[in-house]
């Protein structure tokens, strides 16, 4: 099964559809997904947001900000194309794989849930290998929590978590939320 | 409750301060102005090295000692018409040629990997004249007509040694080769003899002239 | 060390990546041509409601950090490149030590401000435009160019970042943007009582400094960054212009030319993007 990626090539950006398709493969392959990848990249605009459509295919649509090195504006950044795709497609496997299923749709999760479904993302993936930022994601925890210990300690709960269903992921969210 | 009419001796038991000194209105002004122009040029150059060292901390801290030499020389320009001296810019100079060319010297590094040389003209050559220069002149001006100075002097002074201390650090943190610490030592003695060839930041006789001891 | 440093030679250990501004200006990308939609109001104005809105402040602040670095570096330069008395007067390099001072402490705290939000020196590229304000060779133009058009835009950021700390409820950046707003106050006003002593009996030379500080001001609207629109990032803080001493007149002239910037911003977007569609379909 191999990735998808639209378009084969950029007019904005100095982006390589062939290397996002395979870091998405291998991130298919560690994270066991169990159907084809479609990546859209909308290169117009320089913002980060992703979309993710789960179907028979799961689609990413991400603005070109995701993959971009911050350091250089319109190059590629490896490290952030996996850790995008690695986002997207550990919430796409938590929908698919169960435990999930009264989970909000993407676009009616709160910004408080989606933060607290980032950490658990991004702490898998610091196990996985994916090199991460922890205070980066604490950053935005508690900006949808609260600066307060009550806040950070439901970040590292969820930080350190595996195989969290979203009854448990929102209490731990909802029980640390006092912003 | 002690009587508060009883006679009083104006100088307390434990104050020693003394009438005397080495200066009078003249020389002070003279010298005041020599240390004016010194903390100008020492923070004109400062503040032009910011932008040369690539190392942030340097920077930063370039930036902070930038603004104690601007005020130490606000603090002299201001002393100035005190001590007779109405057009302040009449005395404010050098000691003398040798101190121009000290100073050219030390602001001729540019380059961003000449960061040590920067630091060794200011915290190993010129910042430790000033301390000689300044605690030369506290410990030798009367204490009583000339407070002033001496107030002035004490907070250049803790200045200074606090600039000094950082700045020594920096150059240890940063001098990592033997290779390095010769070219630390080979700027420092091209600087330290243009400052001998100066006399000192106000000229011969800034930390004063040991008096001459006949031998038996 | 020679009078009048080049932007392009500005010192940088290996972890910052410079660019100028015309570099940046190139991209023909822009926030402000995403799509509106209704859950996705056309709102760019920096505020914890935005969904990216941590993201966007930690760029934001780095963007700040490489500013203060650059602020410093542009006060500094002040200090060395004029001649005391004949170029520039003894007590304008005072003020110009003194915010070298506070410019190093502003680095520091966003140093310190960016480790809490997660970001790390160097992960953005920094943009030198505000340095390039800072390089004229007549002291009154460059504190017209950097104390009023740079400190004002930095009036800007931070009252912008400090109530986005405060509706945040993060204590540390509500704290630190409100002290460093009262450091860039006075700096304006340093600014606006300079303009006004130098050029008292000389009406042509504040005119051209007044001319200079109004182009800087454009090219700091950041192609509309900064505006009173809600589509600009950052707003323009009205109540701390006035205390820094600008008159009314002023800002109005600012808010009119940040708009036009956001507009021509817009503009060069769409023909921007219209020629990259035509070189890729001709190549
Ligand atoms: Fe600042
Ligand atoms: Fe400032």
């Amino acid at each position: 099964m191999t990735a998808t990626v639209e378009p084969s090539e950029f007019k904005f950006v100095s982006f390589d559809a062939d290397l996002i398709a395979s870091i998405a493969d291998g991130l298919v392959d560690v994270l066991g997904i169990d159907r084809p990848v479609h990546v859209i990249v909308d290169e117009a605009t320089p913002l980060a947001r992703t979309r993710t459509e789960i179907g028979d295919t799961i689609t990413i649509r991400v603005e070109s900000g995701a993959f971009e090195d911050a350091r250089q504006p319109r190059h590629q950044s490896e490290l952030s194309t996996a850790a995008t795709l690695a986002r997207a497609l550990l919430r796409a496997r938590d929908r698919i794989s169960g435990g999930f299923g009264e989970a909000p749709a993407d676009d009616d999760l709160d910004l408080r849930q989606i933060a607290a479904w980032e950490v658990y993302c991004v702490g898998r993936m610091e196990r996985l290998g994916v090199p991460v930022n922890p205070q980066r994601w604490k950053y935005n925890f508690r900006n949808r929590h609260g600066f307060n210990d009550i806040a950070d300690a439901a970040f590292e709960r969820i930080w350190a978590a595996d195989g969290l269903s979203w009854g448990e992921l929102e209490a731990v969210s909802t029980a640390g939320a006092t912003a | 409750m002690a009587d508060p009419f009883k006679p009083r001796a104006p100088f307390a038991p434990w104050d020693r301060r003394q009438l005397p000194g080495m200066f009078d209105v003249e020389e002070t002004a003279r010298r005041v102005g020599n240390y004016k122009w010194a903390e100008m040029k020492l923070f004109e150059a400062l503040g032009g090295w910011i932008a040369t060292v690539p190392e942030l901390d340097v920077k930063m801290r370039l930036g902070t000692h930038c603004y104690h030499h601007a005020w130490h020389a606000e603090l002299w320009h201001k002393r100035l018409p005190e001590l007779r001296e109405m057009n302040p810019d009449r005395l404010t100079l050098p000691a003398n040629d040798a101190m121009v060319e000290f100073v050219a010297a030390l602001t001729e590094p540019e380059a961003p990997e000449t960061t040590i040389e920067k630091l060794v003209g200011v915290y190993r050559v010129f910042i430790p004249h000033f301390i000689s220069a300044y605690t030369f002149h506290m410990n030798n001006t009367s204490e009583i007509t000339d407070a002033p100075t001496i107030r002035t002097l004490k907070l250049a002074l803790q200045d200074e040694f606090d600039d000094w201390r950082d700045g020594e650090m920096m150059l240890q943190s940063l001098i990592e080769t033997p290779e390095e610490v010769d070219r630390a030592a080979a700027h420092h003695a091209k600087l330290e003899k243009l400052m001998l060839a100066a006399g000192g930041i106000a000229g011969p006789g800034s930390i004063g002239n040991l008096p001459a001891v006949k031998g038996n | 060390m020679r009078k009048f440093f080049p932007v392009d030679s500005l010192a940088r250990d290996s972890r910052f990546n410079q660019i100028t501004m015309s570099q940046s200006q190139a991209d023909p990308r822009s926030p402000l041509m995403a799509a509106d939609t209704d859950k996705r109001p056309k709102a760019n104005r920096l505020q914890p409601s935005r969904p990216d809105a941590s993201d966007a402040a930690r760029s934001l602040m780095h963007g700040i950090f490489v500013g203060e670095i650059q602020a410093l570096e542009g006060a500094g330069r002040t200090c060395h490149d004029f001649e005391t008395g004949t170029e520039a007067p003894f007590a304008l390099k005072l003020d110009m030590a003194r915010q070298a001072w506070d410019e190093a402490r502003h680095v520091e705290i966003s140093v310190k401000l960016s480790e809490w939000m997660g970001s790390e020196i160097g992960q953005y590229a920094e943009n030198t435009v505000l340095f390039e304000a800072a390089c004229s060779t007549d002291p009154v133009l460059r504190l017209a160019g950097v104390n009023r058009a740079l400190e004002g835009l930095a009036i800007d950021v931070f009252t912008t970042m400090k109530e986005f700390g405060g509706i945040a409820g993060d204590p540390y950046l509500e704290f630190c943007e409100d002290w460093m707003l009262a450091d860039e106050v006075t700096h304006v006003k340093m600014g606006s009582d300079w303009l006004r002593r130098i050029t008292e009996n000389d009406p042509d030379r504040r005119k051209k400094a007044l001319e200079f500080q109004s182009v800087v001001d454009k090219i700091f609207s950041f192609g509309g960054t900064r505006s009173d629109s809600q589509e600009s990032p950052i707003g323009l803080a009205r109540r701390f212009r006035e205390l820094a001493g600008f008159t009314d007149a002023e800002v109005e002239d600012i808010a009119d030319v940040s708009l036009r910037a956001l507009e021509e911003r817009k503009e060069f977007t769409r023909q921007a993007q219209a020629d990259a569609v035509e070189q890729f379909a001709a190549s």
